[in-house]
C-alpha cells in the first residue's frame, strides 16, 4: 500500500522520538524543523518505508538520516553497536557520496562529542563507540577496500554498480547480514533509466539472502508520478506493492517565476539587438544577485554565454565560470567550491550543476532557452533560494517565438503543480541477464523461486514468464549446439529439475568486470567521402539520427550525410542547402509530452478568445499583429501567464498570424496538416502540427512516412521537431484523398510492424544493439583483462545480430533492442493511443493547402539552422518566410 | 544467370558454376569463425557451415556438378588449425564427399595448414592459382603468374568479398553481397563474393579504388565492371559499377 502522509507532526513528537543526546544536537545546531522533517522524524522511528521529495535547501539528507544515526547511537550506548553494516546509501553520483560523506561525518561527531562530554569515563569503561561512516565506489583503492571487509563503516555509502558487486563478494556479504536501512538518494535520476532498474533488482536480491526486509528510505527532487516512485523504491511482496509512506514536501519552497521575452519583436529585431538585450537582461540579474546560476542547453551555449558575458561586461575569470560534463573533473571541483565559498557571482552551466552537489546559495538561475519539461525547469529553478524559508527565483529568456508560447505555459503549469511523468524502463532483459548470472554466481535457484525474486521488483513486477525463461536459455548458452556450450554459457539449466547455476570458474570475473548498465560510447570521426580529410567529430547519439542524404552542420559547415562505417562517417560539401537536422538534437531533451499536450490545450483555449477579432477592422488588426494593443479578452488571458508585457503582445500577434493565415490555430483536439512547399527549394511539405512531444513525432513521422512511402512506391524523407513533423514529399503534392488515405491507412496499420521494418537495417538498430549485447555480456567489453574498443564491439555485435535473426527472430536480445527504442527512446505506447483517439474522432484531422508555410510551421522549418553561426542564414530564411504570409495577407486583402 | 556461355550463376547463391569443366566455384569460406570470436569473448552464435552446407547442396542439386573449386580463405584464422576449426573443415570435406563431389583447393592467405591434409582427403590443393582447362582460378591476394595469365582465357577469383550497400530514404542500409565482372588485361574476369555467411563484404559502390584489398583491380576498370547482386532467393543484374554509385543514394 502507498500511503500520502498530509499532516506534519508536531515539532515536540518529531523530536521525542530522538535520544537525548542526538536531540541536543540537533537543537543546538538547527533552529527548526523543515518541512519533511516534520514527516520523517517520526516515520523512520517507526521503522516505516518512507519517500521523501523535497526542494533543494530543506535539509533533505538530514530528514533520512537523523532518526537513523539516533537509532545507531541508541545501539552504541547499549553496548549493541557491531562491527557491521546498518544503513546503506546509494546515489547516482560519485560526487554526491564525497558530499553526503561529508556531510555526515560532521553530525557523527558533534553527537559523539555530546556523549562524550556527558558519560565521561563511561565511554571507555562501557564501550560506547562512535557511529562509523565509509565510501565504497568504483574509485575506492584496494587497501581501503580491504580495511572495509574486516572493519565495516556502520554507514556505507555506494553506487548502484558498487552494490551490485558486493553482492557477489562471499567474503564481503556477511558484513551486510545485520543491515536495517536502505536510503537512495536522487530517485528522480534512476528511476527513469536502466540503472534504476538494475538498482531495483539488486536490492531484492539482497533483501532475498538477508531472509527479511529492510528500511527503505528515498530522496528525490519533484517528480511525479510519486505512486510509482514509490513502489520504484519499496518493491513488491506476494504480488503486492510494499507498505511505502510518502511525504511529498516538493513545494514548500515558494516559486517566483517569469519568462522573458527580451525585445519586443522577437521576429524583426536586429540578431545584433536581441543578443544585446539577452545579455543585458543576464547582466542586470547578475548585478542585483549576489550568486546567478545560469543554465543553457547545451554545451557549446555555455561556453558562448561565458565568453560574452566576459567581453562584453568585462567579468574576470574569478567572477564568472562554465560547469559541463565536458569539462575537467579539476575545474568542475573549482567551480563548485568557489559557489560554496560565495566567491563566484555567475556559475554558466548546460546541465551538470542541477543535480543535488552542495553548491551554497543561489540567490537567481536564469534559462537561456526552453528547458522542454516543467519537471526540469522546477528542478533547475529550485536550486536558488538555499533555504526553505527562501524563494526560487528563476527567469527563462526566450529565443523565439515558440520557445516563448511553450515556455510561458511550462512555468504557469509549475506554478499549478503540474509536472510532467517519468516512466520506468519496464522488462529491460539486458538488465535482467545481468542479474540472472549474477545469482547463479551465488547459488543454485530453482528457475521459479528466482522468478518470483526478481518479480519483486517494480520494474518487472510484470515480466512474462516466457521472457524470464527464454533469458535462462540464451544464458545457458541452448542457442548453439551442445559441443559448443562450454563456450557460449553462462549458466548451467537443468530443465528437468528446473533449476539453474554457475557455469566454469571464469564467470565471476566476467561478471565483475562488465557488469553495469552505462554503454561505452565513443566520438564517430566525420571524413570528407573519398579523401581522408577528417572534418571533425559527431556523438554516435547523433549519428544514429541521419540519414543519407540528410544535411547538418559541423563546424559552421554544411554537410550531406553519405554514409558510415565502424566509427567513421562519410559527408560530402553541400552549400547552401537546408539542414534536415540540428546539430544539437541529440543533446538537447525532446519536449515531453505532458507540457505538449497543455501547449495545445492552452492554443485551443486561446484560440475561442481571439476568434473574434478576425472579424475586426483591418487597421486594428494590423495593430494587433505589430503589437500595438491586447484586446481586453486576450490581455486578461495572458496576463494569468507569468510572462513579461513584451512576451504579451507578441504571443497574441503570433497566434493571430497563424489564424488569419489559414482559419485555424492547431490544438491538442485537432491536428492540423498543413500541405505546402517552399519557393526556395522547390520542395513539397506535408507538415503534421502535431503538438504530442518530439518522442510520439519521432515515432508518428516513421510510421507515416513508410504508409505514404508504400502508398507511393517512393522513399520519403521526414523531419521532425518539438512542435510537429515534416514529411518531405519531393515533387509530388499530397491531395486531400491521399491524406485521407494515408490517415486511415495509419490508424489501421499494426505500428510495431511497420516500425520494425523502418528500423531493422538502420544505424539506429544496429548500435543499440550493440549496447544491449554489450549489456547482455553476449559481447564482453573487458574479457580476460582486454578491454575491447568500441568499434570492436560494433563490428562484432553486427555479425552476432546477422546470426541471431537467422535463429531466432524473437531473441531476448532482439526483442530487448525494440523494446528500448520504441518505448524508452520512442514513444510506442502513447502513439498508439493518438491514433486510436484519431480513429474515434476523439482528436480530429484536418488537412489545409497553404500557397505558403503557415508561421506555426516556419520554426520547424527553420530550427535545423538554429546553430550558432547559423544565426543569420536561419533568420533570413524565417523573415522570408514570414515576409511570404504577410504579402499574402495583404494580398488577400485581410489586413 | 548466365554470365557467359559457360559461366552460370546459381540463383540467390554465392556460387558460380562452370559448365565446361562441370564444377562450382567459391571462395572465401573463413570456416571455424565463431570459435575464433568466441575465444576473445565474442559470443557470435554459429551460423556459417550450416549456411555453406545448405547452399552447395542446393547448388550439387541444380547443377549435379561433379567437382568444387575454392578459391581460398577456406578457413578463418591466421595462425595455425585449432580444434574448432578442424572439426569444421573436416565436416564439410566429408559432406563434400558425400555429394560425390572432388575438391581442389587453391591456398589462401588463410590456409597455411591445408597442406598437411592434402593426403589424408585426397585433396588438390595448389597455392595461390591453379589453370584448369582454359580457366584460371586464383585467390586474387597476388597478381597472377605471367605464364598462367598468358595461357588462360579467363580469370576467376577470390579474396575481396565484394558487395553493394543502398540506402532508403527512411534510413535503411541494405548490403547484397555480388559477382563482379569484368575484363583484366584484356581478359574476362569473375570476382567470386565471399561464402562466409558472416563476411559483410566491401561496398564496391562505396569504397574508392585504391582501398580495394586486391592488387588485381590496378588493372581493372572497377566502374565498367558488371554487377550481380545476391538476395533475398535471387540474382540479378544491377548494371556497371558506375551506374550504382549514381544511384546509391
Amino acid at each position: 500500500m502507498i500511503e500520502f502522509v498530509e499532516k506534519p507532526f508536531s515539532d515536540e513528537e518529531s523530536l521525542s522520538v530522538l535520544n537525548k543526546y542526538v536531540r541536543n544536537w540537533f537543537t543546538s545546531n538547527f533552529s527548526e524543523l523543515t518541512p519533511p522533517q516534520k514527516f520523517s522524524f517520526k516515520l523512520i522511528s517507526e521503522h516505516k518505508n518512507v519517500l521523501i521529495t523535497a526542494p533543494t535547501g530543506s535539509g533533505k539528507t538530514m530528514s533520512a538520516f537523523v532518526s537513523i544515526l539516533n537509532d545507531l547511537f541508541n545501539k552504541s550506548l547499549s553496548n549493541k553497536l557491531g562491527n557491521k553494516i546498518y544503513c546503506l546509501y546509494i546515489s547516482p553520483l560519485k560526487a554526491l557520496n564525497n558530499d553526503v560523506l561529508r556531510n555526515l561525518t560532521r553530525p557523527l561527531e558533534g553527537i559523539y562529542d555530546i556523549i562524550k562530554k556527558d558519560r565521561g569515563l563511561d565511554i571507555i569503561k562501557e564501550n560506547i563507540k562512535s557511529v562509523t561512516i565509509g565510501v565504497r565506489t568504483g574509485d575506492t583503492d584496494a587497501k581501503e577496500r580491504r580495511d572495509q571487509l574486516i572493519h565495516p563503516p556502520n554507514i556505507l555509502v555506494t553506487t548502484p554498480e558498487s552494490l551490485a558487486i558486493l553482492l557477489n563478494s562471499e567474503k564481503f556479504l556477511h558484513n551486510l547480514d545485520s543491515l536495517e536501512y536502505v536510503v537512495i538518494d536522487e530517485i528522480h535520476e534512476l528511476a527513469n533509466n536502466k540503472r534504476g532498474a538494475h538498482l531495483s533488482l539488486s536490492i531484492e536480491r539482497l533483501v532475498n539472502q538477508l531472509g527479511r526486509d529492510v528500511n527503505r528510505i528515498g530522496l528525490s527532487a519533484t517528480l511525479y508520478p510519486l505512486e510509482e516512485a514509490a513502489k520504484f523504491l519499496v518493491g513488491l511482496k506476494d504480488g503486492k506493492p510494499r507498505q511505502c509512506y510518502v511525504v511529498d514536501a516538493s513545494w514548500s519552497k515558494k516559486l517566483e517565476v517569469k519568462s522573458i521575452s527580451p525585445v519586443k519583436d522577437l521576429l524583426y529585431t536586429p540578431p545584433e539587438l536581441v543578443e544585446t538585450a539577452i545579455y543585458d537582461e543576464i547582466n542586470n540579474i547578475i548585478k542585483k544577485s549576489k550568486t546567478t546560476l545560469i543554465f543553457t542547453n547545451t554545451r557549446s551555449g555555455t561556453e558562448r554565454v561565458v565568453f560574452n558575458l566576459k567581453r562584453r561586461f568585462k567579468y574576470t575569470d574569478a567572477e564568472i565560470g562554465a560547469h559541463h560534463s565536458s569539462l575537467s573533473k579539476e575545474s568542475r571541483i573549482n567551480i563548485e567550491e568557489s559557489l560554496k565559498k560565495g566567491n563566484l557571482k555567475c556559475a554558466v552551466s548546460s546541465t551538470s550543476l542541477e543535480l543535488g552537489v552542495d553548491i551554497g546559495d543561489i540567490d537567481n538561475v536564469v534559462q537561456l532557452g526552453s528547458p522542454k519539461s516543467v519537471t526540469r525547469a522546477i528542478q533547475r529553478i529550485g536550486r536558488s533560494g538555499h533555504s526553505f524559508r527562501e524563494v526560487a527565483k528563476g527567469e527563462i529568456i526566450v529565443v523565439n517565438r515558440d520557445d516563448l508560447v511553450e515556455c510561458s505555459i511550462m512555468l504557469y503549469a509549475a506554478l499549478k503543480h503540474h509536472l510532467d511523468s517519468f516512466s520506468i524502463p519496464l522488462n529491460s532483459l539486458d538488465v535482467l541477464a545481468q542479474h540472472i548470472v549474477g545469482m547463479a554466481i551465488n547459488r543454485a535457484w530453482k528457475v521459479d523461486e528466482a522468478y518470483e525474486v526478481v518479480r519483486q521488483a517494480y520494474p518487472y513486477s510484470t515480466l512474462e514468464k516466457e521472457d524470464f525463461i527464454s533469458l535462462i536459455n540464451y544464458l545457458a548458452g541452448n542457442y548453439v549446439g551442445l559441443e559448443s556450450r562450454h563456450i557460449y554459457g553462462k549458466i548451467w539449466y537443468d530443465e528437468e529439475k528446473q533449476e539453474f547455476r554457475k557455469r566454469g570458474m571464469y564467470i565471476k570475473p566476467i561478471y565483475m568486470l562488465n557488469l553495469g548498465t552505462i554503454p561505452d560510447s565513443v566520438a564517430i570521426s566525420v571524413y570528407l567521402k573519398g579523401t581522408k580529410e577528417w572534418i571533425g567529430n559527431l556523438e554516435e547519439g547523433f549519428l544514429v539520427r541521419l540519414k543519407p542524404g540528410d544535411i547538418f552542420t559541423l563546424g559552421g559547415k554544411l554537410y550531406k550525410f553519405e554514409y558510415s562505417k565502424g566509427m567513421s562517417c562519410y559527408v560530402s560539401k553541400a552549400d547552401s542547402k537546408t539542414p534536415t537536422i540540428p546539430p544539437w538534437f541529440s543533446e538537447t531533451l525532446p519536449l515531453s509530452y505532458e507540457l505538449a499536450v497543455e501547449i495545445g490545450e492552452f492554443r485551443r483555449r486561446f484560440t475561442e478568445v481571439i476568434r473574434p477579432y478576425i472579424k475586426y477592422k483591418k487597421s486594428k488588426l494590423q495593430k494587433i499583429l505589430k503589437g500595438e494593443t491586447l484586446p481586453k479578452e486576450a490581455d486578461e488571458v495572458l496576463s494569468r501567464l507569468p510572462i513579461n508585457s513584451y512576451a504579451k503582445y507578441a504571443i497574441l500577434g503570433y497566434f493571430m498570424e497563424e489564424l488569419l493565415f489559414i482559419g485555424e490555430i492547431p490544438n491538442d483536439r485537432l491536428l492540423l496538416i498543413e500541405s505546402t512547399s517552399d519557393e526556395l527549394e522547390g520542395e513539397n511539405y506535408l507538415i503534421f502540427h502535431s503538438l504530442y512531444g518530439r518522442r510520439i513525432n519521432d515515432t508518428l513521422s516513421r510510421l507515416a512516412a513508410m504508409v505514404l512511402g508504400g502508398m507511393m512506391n517512393e522513399d520519403i524523407g521526414t523531419m521532425v521537431t518539438d512542435n510537429g513533423f515534416i514529411l518531405l514529399t519531393g515533387s509530388r503534392v499530397v491531395s486531400e484523398r491521399l491524406l485521407d488515405e494515408l490517415m486511415h491507412n495509419m490508424v489501421n496499420a499494426d505500428p510495431y510492424k511497420v516500425l520494425s521494418e523502418n528500423i531493422e537495417n538502420t544505424e539506429l538498430m544496429k548500435r543499440k544493439f550493440r549496447q544491449i549485447a554489450a549489456r547482455s555480456f553476449m559481447i564482453l567489453r573487458n574479457y580476460k583483462g582486454n578491454k575491447m574498443s568500441v568499434l570492436r564491439q560494433q563490428i562484432n555485435s553486427n555479425l552476432i545480430l546477422q546470426a541471431l535473426k537467422e535463429i531466432d527472430p524473437n531473441f531476448p536480445i532482439i526483442k530487448e533492442t525494440y523494446r528500448e527504442i520504441f518505448n524508452d527512446m520512442m514513444d510506442l505506447p502513447r502513439t498508439k493511443e493518438l491514433l486510436q483517439k484519431i480513429k474515434k474522432g476523439s482528436v480530429k484531422y484536418k488537412m489545409v493547402e497553404t500557397p505558403s508555410p503557415s508561421p506555426f510551421a516556419h520554426m520547424m522549418l527553420t530550427h535545423a539552422h538554429s546553430d550558432v553561426v547559423m544565426m543569420k542564414d536561419r533568420r533570413d530564411y524565417l523573415l522570408h518566410l514570414h515576409k511570404l504570409v504577410m504579402s499574402r495577407l495583404y494580398e488577400r486583402k485581410v489586413i | 544467370m548466365k554470365v557467359t556461355e559457360d559461366i552460370e550463376l546459381i540463383d540467390g547463391l554465392p556460387i558460380a558454376y562452370v559448365r565446361s569443366l562441370n564444377s562450382l566455384a567459391v571462395a572465401d569460406l573463413h570456416l571455424g569463425y565463431e570459435g575464433v570470436m568466441a575465444k576473445r569473448g565474442i559470443l557470435v552464435p554459429k551460423a556459417n557451415l550450416k549456411f555453406i552446407k545448405k547452399s552447395i547442396k542446393s547448388a550439387v542439386e541444380l547443377t549435379s556438378a561433379k567437382n568444387i573449386i575454392v578459391d581460398g580463405d577456406i578457413k578463418n584464422d591466421f595462425s595455425d588449425v585449432d580444434v574448432e576449426e578442424f572439426n569444421e573443415l573436416f565436416e564439410l570435406i566429408h559432406f563434400l564427399k558425400d555429394l560425390n563431389l572432388s575438391i581442389t583447393l587453391i591456398k589462401g592467405n588463410h590456409d597455411n595448414f591445408v597442406e598437411r591434409y592434402k593426403e589424408a582427403f585426397n585433396l588438390k590443393v595448389y597455392r595461390q592459382e591453379t589453370l584448369i582447362e582454359n580457366y584460371l582460378f586464383l585467390h586474387g591476394e597476388e597478381l597472377p603468374a605471367e605464364d598462367k595469365l598468358q595461357s588462360s582465357s579467363t580469370l576467376i577469383m577470390g579474396h575481396e568479398h565484394p558487395a553493394i550497400s543502398i540506402y532508403t530514404e527512411a534510413g535503411s542500409k541494405e548490403k547484397l553481397k555480388c559477382f563482379l565482372y569484368g575484363k583484366y588485361d584484356g581478359k574476362p574476369i569473375l570476382v567470386l563474393p565471399a561464402m562466409s555467411y558472416f563476411s559483410g563484404g566491401t561496398d564496391i559502390n562505396l569504397v574508392p579504388k585504391e582501398e580495394l584489398l586486391s592488387p588485381l583491380f590496378k588493372n581493372i576498370d572497377v566502374d565498367s565492371m558488371e554487377v550481380y547482386a545476391i538476395g533475398y532467393g535471387s540474382t540479378v543484374d544491377f548494371g556497371t559499377v558506375e551506374i550504382i554509385k549514381k544511384g546509391t543514394f
